[in-house]
């Protein structure tokens, strides 16, 4: 009788507990403090004092080694500096950077992934600087083209990405998707690298028609890179800059999704993917196409993971449009961002700025890495896909030609491209059903927004 | 436990005659009575570290993501309460519904066919003594004790385009069989499904080989007497008396099939298309890679509700005359 009362008292008191905490506040976060702009900043570092940064990033082997070599120089450059690097994987750090940058031992300075996943999120978190005051201080929207300036820039009121402040900084890096092609097989072929879309298909087919796979790819774990690097050959630059930063009056069928979804799906059904590609996850078709199989390949820069050795080999052109202008998807491979809690964003900001500099676009170059944002880099001849990325990213710099990745537009479009790419695949989707798929992805992700 | 049970028993002896109205309360029932409640007190503080770690680490991110699943949050800026539309959203949203059948699917791979073969070797194996039993059972039993993504990375490698299985299939002319397994809108799902077949199947078949040494060998004999064969023995008494091995294999087997993440994580990633997206890969999905905070705790908390159901089900059945 009283052991039943006590749990009836138990059971009341627990119930009573939960309400209490249900009715509470709402779940916790960074607060809704928002434009944390620092309010007097200065260029002057050899006059901080003594100063401690914590930097955290993703950046493993060759990057790794550049972001460990740049951090030399710059400490090498203000000795009253010192950086601590820590290093996280690419998942690790994206699914936990907003809990680190809410810590008060957290980082000064980190890599975002840019888009509304990642920094837009951190940014309307009030967990990031807006970085204007150190915009103005050192010229960055002059020294830096505005297709990519625009990638780290957001409305205050988080409506809007690609236009208002800024709230990351690109580097003296970048990250592009274009079409590498294994040289020795087109020498054996006696096929020049294509300039243009029609005689890489003319490639393709003289490729096929030697026994080759023309392109090496795989859909298994829904690779977008080929869809993508098409569509920046097929659309209008501005249109999918605006597609991408969020204008509701521009469709996907604005911005050559039908046309790229149409042309993949043309070369998978001529035979010009491998036979089972459909089975063959990623890793798997990067392997191949470095051990050899496979003419060409669409794929991000710095994914293949080329030896010096094979730089030779393989070579990149990133195809202009019909118009003979070069429009090329492309990023710096990291969004540099300063924590709001940073003691030190005077530092920070001139770190940043640091790594814009050409000296850290040479110390890429030297360590095989595509530079940007710096003209005059000397690369070596022996690495002939170095030269090729180089010259693109030049190209891209100087044309303004950069379009960012297609999945920042919402943050489920990576997904949403990857599973319907697999449909269209299998015929189970028409390409028109693809891009109304990807339109309604994005107008709910925007319809959420407002 | 003793102790309570003694103090209660000493109190209701003394408590008798000082509830005699209108009389005080002797003075020993008195000291009696404080007694109890400090000893109470007593093992409440022994056991307060204990509970309040539990309390820490399961119960407040328990309340947390049943407070969390009334929100659309990113998990960063300001949430907004939305009710329950993130169940609605759970329930009705074509793809996330598409979650339930495709694991309605893996728990018959996960579940019931396992059961049915672990059932039947048991019944097999029990009959009659063969040597080396001991290295068959640990043989079948091994797949248990592998971690899932060894075991996700190595079918990975037996279903590739030019993977084991095809290369088989192809060296005994079936090679129109051959496919892309994972690859394949029709195949990807029970591909799968095989692979939680070949994980649970040893767990079932070891759980039930024990449970059949523990009837009493006279039963069987009876029966034989009474001139049952091998079938009727099963049905009449191998399988009334695996009961309770049966509750705990189905319990812990469509929990296992209702969790399902790792195994379709490393291979599909929930493709092709979204043929093999389980919830709780959706749940990943929304948690981690969209900020969706809100829409990931919704679906934890039916998961945490359905396995909670599934076991409850399960032993109140089980334990039925």
């Amino acid at each position: 009788m009283n052991v039943l009362r006590a749990r009836v008292a138990t059971t009341a008191a627990v119930a009573a507990g939960l309400a209490l905490t249900m009715a509470a506040c709402a779940p916790g976060g960074g607060g809704s403090k928002t434009s944390d702009e620092p309010s007097t900043v200065s260029t002057d570092i050899t006059s901080a004092g003594d100063v401690t940064l914590k930097l955290t990033d993703f950046w493993g082997s060759a990057e790794g080694k550049w972001i460990e070599q740049v951090i030399a120089d710059f400490e090498k450059k203000y000795p009253n500096v010192t950086i601590k690097r820590t290093t996280e994987d690419w998942g690790q750090l994206n699914s936990t950077l907003n809990l680190q940058l809410q810590d008060d031992d957290g980082p000064d300075i980190a890599t975002a992934n840019n888009g509304w996943q990642s920094l837009g999120t951190l940014a309307k978190g009030g967990l990031v600087l807006n970085l204007d005051p150190y915009v103005k201080a050192y010229g960055w929207d002059k020294t830096v083209p505005t297709t990519i300036a625009r990638q780290n820039q957001f409305t205050t009121d988080f409506k809007t990405m690609g236009s208002g402040s800024w709230f990351s900084t690109p580097m003296a890096r970048t990250s592009l998707i274009g079409l590498y092609y294994n040289a020795d097989k087109l020498k054996k072929l006696g096929i020049d690298p294509p300039k243009t879309l029609d005689e890489l298909e003319a490639d393709a087919a003289k490729a096929k028609a030697a026994g080759e796979v023309p392109f090496e790819y795989g859909s298994l774990d829904g690779s977008t890179s080929v869809l993508l690097g098409l569509q920046a050959v097929l659309a209008n630059k501005d249109k999918l800059n605006d597609y991408i930063y969020d204008d509701p009056s521009v469709k996907a069928s604005d911005v050559a999704m039908t046309d790229a979804v149409t042309t993949v799906k043309k070369w998978a059904d001529a035979g010009w993917f491998p036979k089972d590609f459909a089975g063959i996850d990623y890793q798997t078709a990067v392997a191949n196409f470095v051990g050899g199989q496979g003419v060409f390949r669409w794929e991000y820069t710095g994914s293949l993971g080329l030896d010096a050795k094979q730089q030779g080999h393989f070579g990149y052109v990133q195809l202009p449009q019909a118009s003979g202008k070069t429009v090329g998807v492309g990023a710096a491979p990291g969004a540099m961002v300063v924590s709001s809690k940073s003691k030190h964003p005077d530092v920070a900001a001139a770190f940043l700025d640091y790594l814009m500099s050409p000296a850290a676009g040479q110390a890429a170059v030297d360590l095989g890495l595509v530079p940007a944002l710096s003209p005059d880099v000397t690369v070596p001849a022996s690495s002939l896909s170095l030269t090729g990325e180089s010259a693109a990213a030049k190209t891209l710099d100087s044309d303004d030609g950069y379009v960012p990745y297609f999945d920042w537009s919402s943050p489920t479009m990576l997904d949403t491209l990857g599973q319907n790419l697999q449909l269209v695949f299998a015929g189970k989707m028409t390409p028109d059903k693809f891009t109304s798929a990807v339109d309604a992805d994005r107008d709910a992700f925007l319809s959420g927004q407002s | 436990m003793s102790s309570l049970a003694r103090s209660t028993s000493a109190r209701t002896e003394a408590g008798a005659p000082a509830s005699v109205p209108g009389a005080a309360p002797s003075a020993p029932a008195v000291r009696r009575r404080s007694l109890r409640r400090r000893r109470r007190w007593v093992g409440l503080a022994f056991a307060a570290l204990p509970l309040g770690i539990y309390g820490l680490v399961v119960l407040v991110p328990l309340v947390q993501s049943i407070q969390y699943s009334f929100y659309q949050w990113d998990g960063v800026s300001t949430p907004s309460w939305v009710g329950v539309q993130n169940y609605v959203t759970f329930l009705t949203d074509p793809v996330l519904r598409s979650t339930f059948s495709h694991v309605l699917v893996l728990i018959g791979f996960f579940a019931l066919l396992p059961i049915a073969l672990g059932l039947l070797s048991a019944a097999l194996l029990t009959r009659g003594q063969q040597h080396g039993m001991a290295i068959y059972r640990w043989i079948f039993f091994l797949p248990q004790v592998m971690t899932t993504v060894v075991i996700a990375l190595v079918f990975k490698r037996i279903y590739a385009p030019d993977g084991p299985l095809n290369q088989a299939l192809r060296a005994v002319g079936l090679g129109s069989l051959a496919r892309t397994w994972l690859g394949d809108f029709t195949w990807a799902l029970p591909a799968l499904g095989l692979i939680g077949t070949w994980v649970t199947f040893g767990f079932c078949m070891v759980l039930f080989i024990s449970g059949t040494s523990a009837i009493a060998p006279e039963l069987y004999e009876a029966a034989r007497v009474d001139g049952a064969g091998p079938v009727r023995e099963f049905f009449a008494i191998t399988l009334p008396g695996l009961r309770g091995q049966l509750a705990i294999a189905l319990t812990l087997t469509i929990t296992a099939a209702l969790r399902t993440f790792d195994l379709v994580w490393i291979t599909t990633h929930g493709g092709p298309g979204t043929s093999t997206l389980t919830p709780a890969v959706a749940l990943y999905k929304a948690a981690f890679q969209n900020p969706q905070v809100g829409l990931a705790a919704a679906i934890g908390v039916v998961m945490a509700v359905l396995c909670l159901a599934v076991a409850l089900v399960i032993t109140r059945v089980s334990e039925r005359d």
